[in-house]
């Protein structure tokens, strides 16, 4: 399976050699919307910044089997000053707005591979946006995402002590608790214990954990993906994991999922199965009081993302089931689905799950 | 539950009607083959599934809300139900955990899953995943040896990578169902299919229930069952319902599409012909599924009745019709599979009439297995002056038929009648000698006449003739009463290469119109003292049945039997309608057997079996541990070696422990593959044997 991966990471590899220069001074994306902060309702502040790329992904393993994020990158190397100029350029888009808010936000700085690389974002520019967060005392929450073999107690201490009292969470990868999963279906290259260790090394440095999950990965059933997503959430509620992001699969462009897809071996998740696995994870109230959940799937509605039915209405409304649970952290928006008339679909989808 | 499986009987080709007991105190089983009907929610709170089904013996549960008492011993108290899980393995491992006292007690047995992969890249990752699940049942198995399982085999279209699952089926007496989930997920690769099947057939008991799962369509069912399999997962039939298809059998209709409903189910009749146009009706789908079900139990039903009182086989061709894999699949399994399939194929059938429908028949084991042994076991007669080839007739035995009796009119006005040997050219059994026209299928076969007969079945007469005809002297003429071009045909291609001599008889209006005879009669004066014979026939032989009696053995038991048994002076005495023929040694005044025309069969006595006992000691045996047998059915614990020709239905002889003495002569149930491969069950039911002193 890695030869197959590797093949189709070189495929795409070979297409981003070459980038035009002004593109590794503009980010990927940025925007501001609304999110949940630890205890209150508040936003976001997202940066996707262009780097050299995932170090897994470009390594000799081929990287993760459903991430696509590679085509974010530039793969060549890029100079600090270019990463600095995309941060700054949304910075500077959006900073006004940010202080003249009286919301607070939570800033996400992602750049689709280890924001502790050095390779992919130096020290000094860590350093550079740890000052500019700290200039703005409404962002009160930072998340950063890094694999754990970049993770270390200098880096961690450093970023604490520039940071402040800043809440801070460092996302990491986890997919699930199982190792055979993420080891075998996903190309991880990472077991349940350094996890572990990372967490250990966070909790030291009194930083927080944001966990991703991925939903229904390849190779899984539908029904399977509910089991795994299920018993992921109770074992890091149990562990008191800060935040939990569960993400479900959507079929990115240049990866094995897109090639299972394109010949029908591999479906999308359905809403019907998140939304069970939400409830069945966290059956009470009080599975939230320790752990924030949250979800806001790509490409959902669509047909490479999670999605119920062809129906707009029943999609805009799964969507909206979610959005609501995520923002109020409140499990009783889950079970609005039972209740008035169910879409057609749900019957399909109890008789079609076991072949999915 | 500790579940078992009892055989009944075995059929025609590997099919075979069984017991999964559920209760023996409570005298509760399954009759197989049988499908599963899926619970799920949605139909269990419909009223009209609950009529339908709720005497339906055998349901597949998934969901954990089923797995309550209060579900299982309410509402289907008499049911059996199989439980599986569609998620981790993990989880059914919990499950299995929290319900094991319920596993333990009631009519309920579990199914291991195997969901994870979906689909693999590369036969490497199929091995390495089978390997890991393998080695997880394995400890899931150890850590409950008294809970009895199901096992499920997926190979990713990689047929070879069977041979992994064997080891732990074998070794573990508590896996007593094996679930095939993806057999079928790429129909088109039916040789894989087949493959699988044999090869697990080979290495498995026989007492294992064999099940299929997955994307089974209905009008498949029939050819399942003739595979062996037992017990069919239909929870397919949801999924097809789901996606708006309306199964008649033959075809998959999507239901917008359906303006005639060719069916009076409690959903044909009721709401479906409303919802049909309906686009996004979810009780449309409810009732598709009711109608769907309906129809998978109705075609299951065929199976089981067509299978008890009529040609199973040929139910199996027409129901193939429809796919052409299906119809490739058959056509694979009748000539590659033959040696494998014989051995399994009951040697006579209980049924009215055999059809022949066209090509797919041809092949079929029983025409196949008795075009070979006819060729293998028929030898000439010494005092054969002359050879009679004649036409076939509709009516069965042939001698019985108008045309015949008419045939035999002329030749009996000659005493050298006895000198004359008759074969009937037919399709597509090829040739039949009249001595051999009772047997099965001969007596019951039917075929379509036109006159015209294909390429195929020309070259399978052709053949056959050839080699009896090379069986006798070049100087022995051979008379054609025949008529029509495929038999001149036929006639000609085999003479152009032999040196015998061939008399046409001259046809007008008919084979038995006074002319033909005629014709028929001055050729039997000119031809019949052409060749001299040395020997002097024994009187004994002139009898008609005694020459069928002789054929017959040979055929049942190879060369020179029939004619060793009857050296000795024999009479015949027949029933009242001449259905049964008791056969005594004069002498001695002890039965030797008895000829049953309606299976065309000598059951052979204990004496007689023993005249011969030194020539059959290679053959037809079974050796019992003892010297008496008690009851008058053999179990497979008794029995300590047997022989590889056993078929089911064959007559057999059961030698003492010393294989000094026969001590019992039996009909088979079963054939060798079944008494190799299992350590329980019936063998045989004994007609005749040694008593036990008082």
């Amino acid at each position: 399976m890695i030869e197959k991966v590797k093949n189709l990471r070189e495929r795409t590899i070979h297409k981003l050699r070459g980038l035009p220069s002004e593109k590794l001074n503009i980010p990927v994306a940025y925007w501001i919307k609304e999110d949940r902060l630890l205890d209150k309702i508040g936003k976001e502040f997202t940066i996707i910044l262009r780097t050299k790329g995932c170090s897994w992904a470009l390594g000799d393993q081929g990287g993760c089997t459903m991430c696509g994020y590679i085509q974010d990158s530039c793969v060549d190397s890029i100079d600090s000053n270019n990463i600095k100029n995309q941060f700054m350029h949304a910075w500077n888009e959006k900073i006004k707005e940010i202080q003249d808010d009286k919301e607070n936000y939570i800033i996400k700085i992602f750049n689709s591979g280890s924001f502790f690389d050095d390779d992919e974002i130096s020290e000094d520019l860590r350093k550079f946006i740890y000052g500019k967060i700290l200039e703005v005392p409404n962002i009160t929450e930072v998340v950063v995402e890094s694999r754990t073999e970049h993770l270390n107690k200098e880096k961690l201490t450093q970023m604490r002590s520039e940071l402040k009292n800043k809440y801070i969470e460092i996302g990491i990868g986890l997919e699930t608790v199982n190792d055979y999963i993420r080891l075998n279906y996903i190309n991880k290259g990472m077991t349940f214990n350094e996890f572990l260790d990372a967490v250990e090394l966070c909790k030291n440095s009194e930083i927080g954990i944001r966990a991703y999950l991925l939903f229904k990965p390849p190779f899984l059933s539908e029904e399977s993906a509910i089991d795994d997503c299920v018993s992921s959430i109770k074992t890091l509620i149990t562990m008191q994991i800060n935040t939990i992001s569960i993400n479900p699969v959507n079929v990115q462009r240049g990866t094995l999922v897109e090639y299972m897809y394109q010949q029908n071996r591999y479906h999308v998740p359905s809403y019907y199965s998140l939304i069970k696995s939400l409830k069945k994870g966290l059956k009470t109230q009080e599975s939230l009081l320790t752990t924030r959940i949250v979800c806001d799937p790509s490409g959902a509605g669509s047909r490479r993302g999670i999605h119920s039915c062809t129906k707009k209405e029943c999609n805009i409304l799964m969507k909206d089931v979610l959005k609501n649970f995520v923002l109020s952290q409140n499990v009783t928006f889950l079970k609005k689905l039972e209740e008035g008339e169910q879409c057609f679909c749900k019957l399909k989808y109890h008789m079609q799950k076991m072949f999915n | 539950m500790r579940i078992i499986f009892e055989l009944v009987s075995e059929k025609i080709g590997f099919s075979r009607i069984g017991r999964i007991i559920l209760s023996k105190e409570e005298r509760r089983y399954v009759s197989s083959p049988n499908i599963i009907i899926p619970i799920r929610r949605s139909l269990v709170n419909m009223v009209d599934f609950l009529e339908e089904f709720e005497k339906h013996p055998i349901f597949l549960i998934s969901n954990e809300i089923f797995l309550k008492i209060s579900f299982l011993r309410a509402k289907f108290k008499q049911n059996g139900f199989i439980y599986t899980h569609y998620g981790t393995f993990e989880k059914y491992q919990e499950i299995l955990e929290e319900y094991k006292g319920l596993f333990l007690q009631d009519n309920i047995i579990s199914i291991i899953p195997f969901n994870n992969p979906t689909t693999v890249m590369n036969i490497e990752f199929a091995k390495q995943e089978i390997e890991h699940h393998i080695k997880m049942s394995q400890e899931l198995l150890n850590s409950n040896p008294k809970l009895n399982f199901g096992m499920t085999i997926k190979l990713f279209g990689h047929a070879e990578l069977i041979n992994l699952y064997f080891p732990v089926i074998q070794n573990n007496r508590n896996v007593k169902i094996l679930n095939f989930n993806d057999l079928f997920e790429e129909k088109r690769n039916f040789r894989k299919i087949l493959q699988v099947i044999f090869e697990t057939r080979k290495e498995v008991d026989k007492n294992l229930i064999f099940m299929v799962s997955g994307k089974i369509l209905p009008n498949s069912y029939p050819l399942w069952v003739y595979l062996g399999f037992d017990l069919i997962d239909s929870s397919y039939i949801l999924y097809l319902s789901s996606e708006n298809f309306y199964d008649t059998i033959e075809h998959l209709l999507p239901i917008y599409k359906v303006q005639y409903f060719p069916c009076s189910c409690c959903a044909c009749k009721g709401k479906l012909r409303k919802l049909a146009s309906e686009q996004f009706s979810k009780e449309k789908i409810e009732q598709l599924a009711l109608h769907n079900l309906i129809t998978a139990k109705n075609q299951m039903h065929k199976i089981k009745q067509f299978m008890k009182t009529e040609d199973y086989r040929n139910f199996v061709e027409k129901s193939s019709m429809n796919d052409m894999v299906l119809l490739s699949m058959l056509k694979v399994l009748d000539h590659q599979y033959y040696e494998e399939i014989k051995q399994e194929t009951p040697s006579t059938q209980d049924t009215k009439t055999i059809e022949s429908i066209g090509p797919s028949s041809y092949f079929r084991p029983d025409f196949h297995e008795y075009r070979e042994k006819v060729v293998d076991s028929f030898e000439p007669e010494p005092w054969t002056k002359l050879i009679v080839l004649l036409p076939c007739s509709s009516k069965k035995p042939y001698s019985e038929s108008k045309s015949h009796k008419k045939f035999h009119e002329i030749m009996h006005k000659f005493k050298e009648f006895p000198n004359f040997q008759e074969f009937i050219i037919t399709s597509p059994l090829g040739v039949i000698p009249r001595q051999l026209e009772n047997l099965h299928p001969v007596n019951k076969y039917d075929i379509s006449v036109t006159g015209e007969w294909d390429s195929e079945e020309i070259l399978i007469a052709q053949e056959m003739l050839a080699k009896i005809i090379m069986m006798y002297d070049p100087e022995i003429p051979i008379i054609c009463h025949l008529s029509g071009e495929a038999y001149h045909e036929i006639i000609n291609k085999v003479m152009s290469n032999l040196p015998h001599k061939v008399y046409f008889s001259e046809v007008t209006n008919g084979l038995t119109s006074k002319s033909s005879l005629k014709s028929l009669e001055n050729l039997l004066v000119k031809c019949k003292d052409i060749y001299n014979i040395s020997d002097s026939i024994n009187k004994q032989y002139q009898e008609s049945w005694i020459r069928v009696f002789i054929k017959t053995l040979d055929y049942q038991f190879g060369k020179g039997i029939g004619g060793f048994l009857f050296s000795e002076e024999v009479k015949i005495y027949p029933n009242k309608d001449k259905t049964r023929f008791n056969i005594r040694d004069v002498k001695s005044k002890k039965k030797l057997g008895v000829f049953i025309k309606k299976s065309g069969q000598v059951e052979l006595s204990l004496y007689g079996s023993n005249i011969i006992k030194d020539r059959i000691k290679d053959i037809h045996y079974l050796v019992f541990n003892g010297d008496i047998i008690n009851g008058n059915t053999l179990f497979r614990p008794g029995v300590i070696d047997f022989s590889n020709d056993l078929k089911p239905n064959n007559l057999a002889f059961i030698w003492n422990q010393g294989k000094e003495e026969i001590i019992g002569v039996a009909r088979m149930l079963v054939g060798s593959p079944y008494i190799k491969n299992s350590h329980t069950g019936p063998i045989a039911k004994i007609y005749e044997k040694v008593k036990s002193e008082p």
